[in-house]
């Protein structure tokens, strides 16, 4: 390193494939790390755990990202927010109409109305909602529901007088024998409703096994003022559709492409923090062993054998109940169990050092051990240091990920890879064939491993003595 | 170190991890055993002193009095009333003689609730499915690790790094669940968890329906961890090879593969066990996850399932007796390592 310089070193690592793929593997995390907040707004991050928050944003639940549709012969229905096309004002009512375009084969997840009015005190309106489906069949009073607060927010999925009705409709099409089963068996309740609106009528309408049903969808809403000073400031209608951003949702309805990106932060912290101490304090370990020798050397030889020689999870998982599991308090456990791995190989080269001329000659004009060891023998290893750092770097985010993954809920308190992968076996993704559940965040991890082991084994052939030939 | 002195100091070693685990088993299982204890006693004197009709007629104070009579008579019985430091050196007693006490929630296939009695239940399956798969790293490791030493820079030893390379960042248990995803249900060529189809075949078929259970775990722990030990095998095996003795034996005429398994193997032999047992160690807790993921009914498992239904006492039976079996590997390790190394023997290291 003191012969290559600076620039050197540089030119160096880039001249190795290993480096090159490694760096920008690494810009691409660390660019994720960063521009977290801009590619992913921060109540995501915040607000992971909290289900009240996910319930308000409207997202389908359990969707495959949007881009599969380039893909699959059967198109996902997209997310559309809709205006009224219509809307007239009586002196009673309100009437707006809503036309969707459904042109798609997987039908939407669900559809919100949300509704902005002014509403005096203790009083109600009343909404009605009626459907024509493009085969001209109608399903009247889809919604019939009182509106009591100035900003309301109606999922159709979760209105079950509607869920009947739809059913109801579409149960009228089915045989008398399966209509017996259906209601005996309780199936309704794991039946998608959405397949009934979005089907063509006839026997399985109720199962979504007819054709999809194509054309224009006419909402007609009807709000009854009640009071006359009541007042419908806007109506829109979502349609959630079944697919979702760059990653999908997961069951909750969560926006994955916001955790996997705000996982790589607290990955990164994770990684390079354990890495980096644990590396610092493995180096001047092993040189005050290596320098100092004797006795001194003997035990903390076995101090590091013995540290090294314990079983890292089981420590971890019964720590983690002890201590409030918190992302600093993670990094504070996996270091106290990896500065010994450095230990041999730094104490090997220390050994070294401490023979040269010039060492001897600083100690023997009686310079103190501490000013030996920091000025004349640390310099010297710090260079390879940088790879030990790189080195590491993979096993501390495995060992996070790991960690997480096992306590779930009881683990970091923060969205992480291994919580979200936690999650992902807890509401089985893999045997509902979620697969943008399961493979992202996992790549994510690897990925990150990946890069700190290139960048590190590009480091260890520039600044290893040993390795130059 | 002769070798007495290198044994005895490796036991010892040994013995004072399990120690410190210990202390901190007991320390926690001490706290969390009190608790329950407390609570159970406090639900008995509601039914013996409150709902019982024999002192329907008492006043309050009265039941009190009874009440208190009681509690210290069953605090004394459980040994509540001994001091702090005599309580946790029961507890570490009863880790060290392994009785756990109850699981809260989880049972034994046979129904019963010991915590030893689950974690034994659980433990020859973990033994079965990581022994085969250590096997077979070895013998696929040390094999190739060999070819790729004995030709440096082929396409064989290039794409062996290459390949270590990728599956040293790869988690064990993500792989696990891709190949699920892969090979369960988009090809649906293997069962995607447990040990055993249900209803369980019989006679020979039995076993085949373990093995064929067994396949989807095995194949997941083999393809992450074999590229490493090649590597490990191979830089090993490298230095070696550039020893005098090894030109002095090509220079005698000894034949390529005699030189190779016979005498280069001899000499590299106790860094990879070295080697092994490190590797072995920090694979440990990849193991664990990858068998829950598996569902495979072994400790992994059991860690899962304890932890997410909060059962602590089989937590705290299972940490201790894994880092227990851990450490005793370990040190048949070291041993087999000491006999290995000549050096051992005479002293020099």
């Amino acid at each position: 390193m003191y012969v290559l310089g600076w620039r050197g070193v540089i030119r160096e690592f880039f001249r190795y494939k290993s480096g090159v793929v490694g760096f920008a593997l690494l810009m691409f995390l660390v660019g994720l790390a960063i521009f977290a907040p801009l590619l992913a707004p921060e109540p995501i991050f915040y607000n992971w755990y909290v289900p009240t928050y996910w319930s308000q944003q409207t997202l389908p639940k359990a969707a495959p990202p949007e881009w599969i549709n380039s893909f699959s012969d059967k198109k996902f229905a997209v997310r559309q927010v809709l205006d009224p096309i219509n809307s007239y004002e009586s002196p009673s009512a309100y009437n707006f109409t809503f036309i969707y375009n459904y042109q798609y084969d997987i039908p939407t997840y669900d559809i919100y109305f949300e509704i902005d009015s002014s509403i005096a005190n203790n009083s109600k309106m009343l909404m009605l909602v009626d459907l024509i489906r493009p085969d001209g069949n109608k399903i009247v009073r889809l919604i019939d529901l009182k509106i009591d607060q100035p900003f309301v927010r109606i999922s159709l999925r979760s209105l079950e007088e509607s869920i009947r009705k739809i059913f109801g409709f579409g149960l009228a099409y089915e045989s008398e024998e399966t209509r017996k089963n259906i209601t005996e068996r309780g199936l309704l309740k794991v039946l998608n409703p959405m397949n009934v609106i979005f089907s063509s009528t006839g026997e399985g309408i109720v199962f979504g096994k007819t054709k999809p049903l194509k054309g224009r969808y006419q909402f007609n809403v009807v709000i009854f003022k009640i009071n006359p000073s009541n007042k419908v400031n806007q109506i829109k209608m979502i349609v959630t559709g079944s697919v979702y951003g760059l990653l999908g949702t997961d069951a909750l309805g969560r926006d994955l492409f916001g955790g996997v990106v705000w996982g790589s932060r607290i990955a990164l912290i994770i990684g390079l923090g354990v890495a980096i101490l644990s590396t610092l304090i493995g180096v001047v370990y092993g040189t005050i062993s290596a320098y100092v020798g004797g006795w001194v050397d003997e035990a903390l030889q076995r101090i590091q054998e013995f540290v090294i020689s314990i079983p890292v999870l089981p420590i971890l998982l019964i720590m983690a109940y002890v201590l409030s599991p918190t992302v600093w308090n993670l990094i504070f456990l996996l270091v106290i169990f990896s500065w010994p791995g450095p230990v041999k190989t730094i104490r090997s080269m220390a050994l070294q050092i401490r023979e040269q001329l010039y060492v001897l000659s600083a100690k023997a004009i009686g310079l103190s051990t501490w000013r030996v060891i920091t000025r004349y023998i640390l310099p010297q290893i710090l260079p390879y240091t940088f790879a030990l750092v790189a080195f590491s770097v993979p096993g501390a985010i495995l060992t996070e990920a790991g960690v997480s993954f096992l306590l779930g809920s009881q683990g970091t308190l923060e969205v992480t890879w291994g919580r979200i992968l936690n999650d992902a076996e807890k509401y089985s993704a893999v045997l509902t064939g979620m697969w943008w559940w399961v493979i992202p965040p996992g790549l994510m991890i690897a990925l990150a491993g990946l890069a700190f082991v290139l960048v590190g084994n590009a480091l260890d052939r520039v600044l290893n003595p040993r390795l130059i030939r | 170190m002769g070798l007495a002195k290198y044994v005895s100091y490796r036991v010892v070693n040994a013995l004072i991890i399990l120690f410190f685990v210990l202390l901190i088993t007991a320390f926690l299982m001490n706290k969390y055993m009190e608790d329950t204890i407390k609570t159970d006693i406090e639900n008995r004197i509601q039914q013996e002193v409150y709902r019982n009709p024999k002192y329907a007629r008492l006043s309050t104070e009265q039941k009190e009095q009874i009440a208190a009579q009681k509690r210290a008579f069953y605090y004394a019985k459980y040994g509540l009333d001994q001091p702090y430091i005599i309580r946790v050196l029961y507890r570490a007693y009863d880790a060290m003689t392994f009785n756990f006490g109850k699981a809260v929630t989880l049972r034994s296939s046979s129904g019963s609730s010991y915590v030893t009695d689950i974690i034994l239940e659980a433990l020859p399956r973990t033994i079965l499915l990581f022994t085969t798969a250590t096997i077979i790293n070895i013998i696929l490791g040390i094999f190739l690790g060999m070819k790729a030493a004995s030709n440096i820079g082929s396409l064989l030893d290039r794409s062996i790094s290459t390949f270590a390379m990728f599956t040293y960042s790869l988690p064990m248990w993500w792989t696990g669940i891709l190949f699920i995803l892969l090979f369960s249900y988009m090809l649906n060529l293997f069962p995607s968890g447990g040990m055993i189809s249900v209803p369980p075949p019989s006679g020979i078929m039995h076993y085949v329906d373990i093995l064929w259970h067994m396949a989807l775990p095995l194949i997941t722990i083999v393809f992450v961890s074999f590229g490493g030990w090649a590597y490990m095998t191979r830089s090993i095996v490298t230095n070696v090879l550039t020893e005098d003795f090894v030109i002095t034996a090509k220079a005698k005429g000894v034949p390529e593969r005699k030189i190779l398994y016979g005498h280069v193997l001899r000499t590299a032999s106790p860094p990879i066990v070295t080697s092994i047992v490190l590797s072995i160690l920090g694979s440990l807790s990849g193991a664990i996850i990858t068998e829950a993921v598996f569902s495979w009914p072994g400790i992994g498992r059991l860690y899962w399932m304890a932890i997410s239904s909060g059962d602590m006492p089989v937590v705290l039976g299972l940490v201790y007796i894994t880092t227990f079996l851990y450490v005793f590997a370990v040190l048949i390790l070291d041993l087999v390592y000491g006999l290995l190394d000549p050096r051992v023997k005479v002293g020099t290291v």
